[in-house]
């Protein structure tokens, strides 16, 4: 039994609040406090340490083909970022296209014992589980997309029932291992296919005549009926597009009530007013989530500098080519199941567009008044490299630090915002929240997130400092399932992380048709579709954790 | 379906598998009939490659070798692990092996300080090249199957080095929505004995004149104007046809086989196409289709990107991966002198064999092929025949699932080198 004596707790599912208590640890569990007579065999004086649960990153494009690509299109990405083998880690390499061995070592340093990878085609689940595999001590888990895959529309259009379909968005959990349903452009990265360069949400998509509308709202009551917990993760339409905000509030409306969770909301908070017609609609954005308790966000923060962007939405990135920095790009059309797009970016605190971007992220995260609701995102790495998350969270902490930088960046910028006149400053209470109760809870990761009794033993230690950015970014202790892995930012165990999957009841005869479909018109047979169980370990994962569907309560 | 569980090592019985994988091409065709024997036979689905392939005879009488003479794999593992340990620059040099054989492949060359290659990393350069400069719009099989109009194909070996692409892709008896009315445009030659339901035109263009037209048609599209009257044998009036055709279809698709243009500076060709695609997509849709991966490329690329973030070739010679598709060649450094041990992995072609190597040389292939450059000899199991794994296909983003359908005294590539690394000791 180890325990962790005398630090300050901040567990926000049992509304604890930095009191100081002893932690223990058995069995890569929390357990009660023992009996005099139990002995403790490892006991770790953390007096005056903040202890939270291990951080979750609920959206974080670790594995899978567009990285892949975005890896072997940068060279220069990982040029002087290379990093040695030690007797316990491997190398890799990588600033924002790390290297899979790289992103796990450097989230566990960081404290997170969590990622979500959250564009998974379908047709590329393989690979993105290999990638997993290979992203050693963390947990992972993947959102399906689905939206503008082919056989989907097919059924729409065709007028199939909410009961089949709900069958096939079961079927496709199963199939890929995912936890949850992601929508990147809803319908639209299948209208690109067909040459359209935009797609509304009340606009018929070409050949279908489906609108995106239709299919949010579709998937959304699916991962419902299903009893699925993570609402649909849905990337809106018009990502990047000035005015968006009013497609972003319709794309809320779509769910009908039911949950949704916007990703990403940041890239479409985006107002048309003032000279140069792009203004924050953050006070908008926020104020309807706050008030719609079916809406869930996290909010892709941009940082300065080098990335590159990775995404399923090829409309959006064709749009955005012209932009690319270095001046390479890739759009992908997949098997008629979605597409990619990888377009290296710089954003520039110079640019008038970048430094606003900045500005309505952070005006997002202080204007929503239910923690709970929002999560702490980079869309890593289209917004920043995950490293950046403890310079966010001292953005979120340090309102002079904060007022700094702003003043720092395109001085228009403070004009236009209304960034500088907020003066909310987030808790340590509220950064647990935002890192690992609420993630959590939107997941339906029942034994994460918090430190209760049974929970399992995912714990980090910081020191504390008023430098909030320091203090995130080298926890003093790291553990996951009560290894110790990480101490002072340095790896000292490497673990294989598990992979969270739903797998909700469903009508097998919904594989009659898959498979008269992917005779006809794949290039791959229905039967070696599907991975199983036993290919997620052989793909790189510890075990599958599966979360019950149907029986939790709405949170 | 009748597939034995995967990782079965049960005996299995004569039987007919379907939906069988064929590891022993880009295509990764999963469509196979497969008699399973003494000797694997395809009975339906297969293509010549397929055929030869799936039926090596297996060797009883192959045993792992040491200077030539039979030993324990035991014994062979371990020289082979002292002939690393021993080495300040040992090459890896693959010619097929799977996602788990790659993973494996590069932890022992990360531990032995090593230089990664692939035997067809020229041919897959050519592509990362452009890759890394320009970037593309491409495309994958099953949306070319059913969207593809207008298919170019540019040099004359897409339909030998990839046999069932076209019938499996373009002379599809069903598609979504390209109507069922498709036009091919050879730049090169069709392969012998090629029929279609489709409208096919040939212009004979060599494979070193292939950038030359691309160029040309990037005049075109931009309205500039061309003084030559011809390029590469093509009067400037048919390539302005071609053009038109490409801007009108409504899902164009440009494909060619790195492997085939084998000329100095090929990636310029294939540079001029991507550009060109790409700013076909400013009207209308196109994409191109480089295809690649047999002998396993693509999955040796794959993983080395996820594990290193970098293609190949890298060298972890400085203690951490270095990326240099020029000075990590393996037969430049074997040529030079520089690599002074050569491991060399072969679980599918017997015919593929290890480059002439003044180093010791230890090989890690298919029983049946040649082993007389090795110093080492260790019998592989094949991926897709004696044990499942992951192989990328040709369009470089679907991974099939490859399954075990026999049985092998022999280890696939990742427990043979897994073995290796195990055995090489303390060193650093």
């Amino acid at each position: 039994m180890i325990r962790l004596k005398g630090g300050r707790v901040f567990d926000p599912v049992h509304g604890i609040d930095g009191e100081v208590r002893d932690v223990y640890i058995e069995d890569g569990r929390i357990v009660a406090t023992p009996g005099a007579e139990i002995r403790i065999e490892r006991e770790y004086d953390v007096t005056g340490r903040v202890v939270m649960a291990g951080a979750i990153d609920l959206h974080t494009h670790i594995g899978g083909g567009k990285v892949n690509l975005a890896r072997a299109m940068l060279p220069e990405d990982h040029r002087n970022t290379e990093v040695a083998r030690t007797a316990l880690t491997r190398s890799g390499s990588g600033h924002a296209a790390l290297s899979t061995l790289t992103a796990g070592y450097r989230y566990a340093e960081m404290g997170y014992t969590s990622c979500f990878e959250p564009a998974i085609l379908p047709v590329n689940a393989r690979h993105a589980h290999m990638e997993m595999g290979d992203t050693p001590i963390v947990d992972k888990g993947g959102y399906a997309m689905l939206g503008s895959d082919d056989f989907l529309l097919r059924m729409m259009a065709g007028g199939a029932s909410q009961k089949a379909i709900n069958d096939y968005v079961a079927w496709t959990l199963h199939a890929t291992q995912c936890i949850g349903i992601k929508v990147v452009n809803p319908g639209g990265i299948n209208a690109f296919k067909f040459n359209a360069r935009k797609l509304d949400l009340d606009e018929p998509a070409p050949h279908y005549r489906v609108t995106p509308r239709a299919i949010v709202t579709t998937l959304t009551r699916a991962l419902h009926e299903l009893g699925v917990p993570h609402p649909l993760h849905v990337h809106a339409s018009n990502l990047g597009v000035p005015g968006n905000i009013e497609t972003t509030l319709a794309t809320m409306d779509a769910a009908e009530g039911r949950p949704i969770h916007l990703t990403h909301i940041q890239f479409h908070s985006y107002g048309t007013e003032g000279e140069r017609k792009f203004s924050s609609g953050a006070a908008r954005v926020a104020e309807a989530v706050d008030r719609q308790r079916n809406v869930s966000i996290d909010v892709g923060q941009i940082m300065f500098g080098q990335t590159v962007t990775a995404s399923g939405d090829t409309m959006a990135q064709y749009r955005n080519s012209a932009h690319a920095q270095p001046n390479k790009w890739v759009c992908m059309d997949i098997e008629c199941d979605a597409g990619c797009g990888v377009v290296p970016f710089r954003y520039r605190d110079s640019s008038f567009v970048n430094a606003l971007q900045w500005a309505i992220g952070l005006e997002l995260f202080l204007r929503m008044r239910d923690p709970w609701r929002v999560f702490l995102t980079t869309d890593h790495p289209n917004g920043a490299p995950f490293t950046s998350y403890p310079h966010l969270i001292r953005l979120l902490m340090d309102k002079s630090f904060r007022n700094e930088k702003l003043a720092a960046i395109h001085p228009d910028v403070a004009a236009h915002s209304e960034l500088a006149g907020l003066d909310r400053e987030y808790s340590l209470y509220e950064i647990a929240i935002m890192t690992r109760a609420g993630p959590a809870r939107i997941l339906g990761l029942d034994d994460r997130g918090h430190l209760g009794i049974g929970a399992a033993a995912d714990l980090t230690v910081y020191r504390e400092s008023a430098d909030r950015e320091a203090m995130f970014s080298t926890p003093e202790y790291v553990f996951k399932d009560g290894e110790l892995v990480a101490r002072d930012g340095r790896i000292v165990k490497v673990t294989r992380g598990a992979t969270h999957v739903v797998r909700p009841e469903f009508d097998r005869s919904i594989e009659k048709s898959l498979k008269d479909y992917f005779s006809r018109y794949h290039t791959i047979a229905f039967d070696n579709f599907a991975i199983d169980a036993d290919e997620l370990i052989d793909c790189g994962s510890r075990t599958a954790l599966e979360h019950p569907c149907g029986t939790r309560e709405n949170a | 379906m009748s597939l034995p569980a995967t990782g079965s090592h049960d005996a299995i019985p004569s039987t007919t598998l379907h939906s069988v994988a064929c590891p022993f091409c880009g295509m990764l065709c999963d469509d196979l009939v497969v008699d399973v024997t003494a000797v694997p036979q395809v009975r339906a689905n297969g293509c010549a490659r397929s055929h030869a392939l799936f039926s090596v005879l297996p060797k009883n009488d192959v045993t792992p070798q040491v200077d030539g003479k039979s030993t324990t794999l035991d014994q062979a593992i371990a020289r082979a692990a002292e002939i690393l340990t021993a080495a300040a620059q040992p090459v890896l040099l693959s010619a097929g092996t799977d996602v788990g054989g790659m993973r494996t492949l590069l932890e022992l060359a990360e531990r032995t300080g090593g230089v990664v290659d692939h035997v067809n990393s020229d041919a897959a350069l050519r592509n990362l090249r452009v890759l890394q400069d320009t970037g593309w719009v491409s495309t994958t099989l099953t949306e070319v199957r059913n969207r593809c109009d207008l298919l170019i194909v540019a040099g004359s070996e897409v339909g030998t080095r990839f046999p069932r692409f076209f019938e499996r892709c373009i002379e599809n008896a069903e598609s979504m929505f390209d109507g069922g009315k498709r036009e091919i445009v050879f730049l090169g030659t069709p392969p012998a004995g090629f029929e279609s339901k489709h409208a096919v035109s040939v212009m004979q263009v060599a494979p070193r004149q292939l950038g030359d037209v691309f160029a040309a048609l990037r005049c075109l599209l931009a309205r500039r104007k061309l003084r030559a009257t011809e390029i590469a044998g093509v009067a400037l009036p048919g390539l302005a046809e071609l053009l038109a055709r490409m801007q009108s279809a409504r899902y164009g698709v440009l494909t060619w086989a790195a492997a085939e243009l084998n000329f100095p500076h090929a990636e310029l060709a294939i540079q001029s196409a991507c550009e060109l695609v790409q700013q076909l997509n400013e009207k209308s849709r196109f994409a191109v289709l480089p295809l690649a991966g047999n002998d396993g490329d693509l999955t040796t690329v794959q993983a080395a990107t996820w594990q290193t973030g970098y293609p190949l070739r890298v060298s972890f010679g400085g203690g951490v991966p270095a990326f240099d598709p020029l000075h990590f060649r393996a037969e430049r450094l074997i040529a030079r002198s520089e690599a002074d041990a050569l491991l060399f992995v072969n679980a599918f072609d017997p015919d593929r064999t290890p480059p002439a190597s003044g180093t010791p040389t230890i090989l890690l292939g298919r029983p049946g092929m040649s082993s007389e450059r090795a110093t080492v000899f260790i019998p592989l199991a094949t991926p897709g025949l004696h044990h499942a794994g992951h192989l990328f296909r040709a369009d470089n983003v679907v991974a099939i699932r490859v399954r075990q359908i026999a049985d092998s005294p022999w280890p696939s590539a990742a427990t043979a080198l897994r073995r290796i690394l195990e055995a090489l000791g303390a060193r650093s």
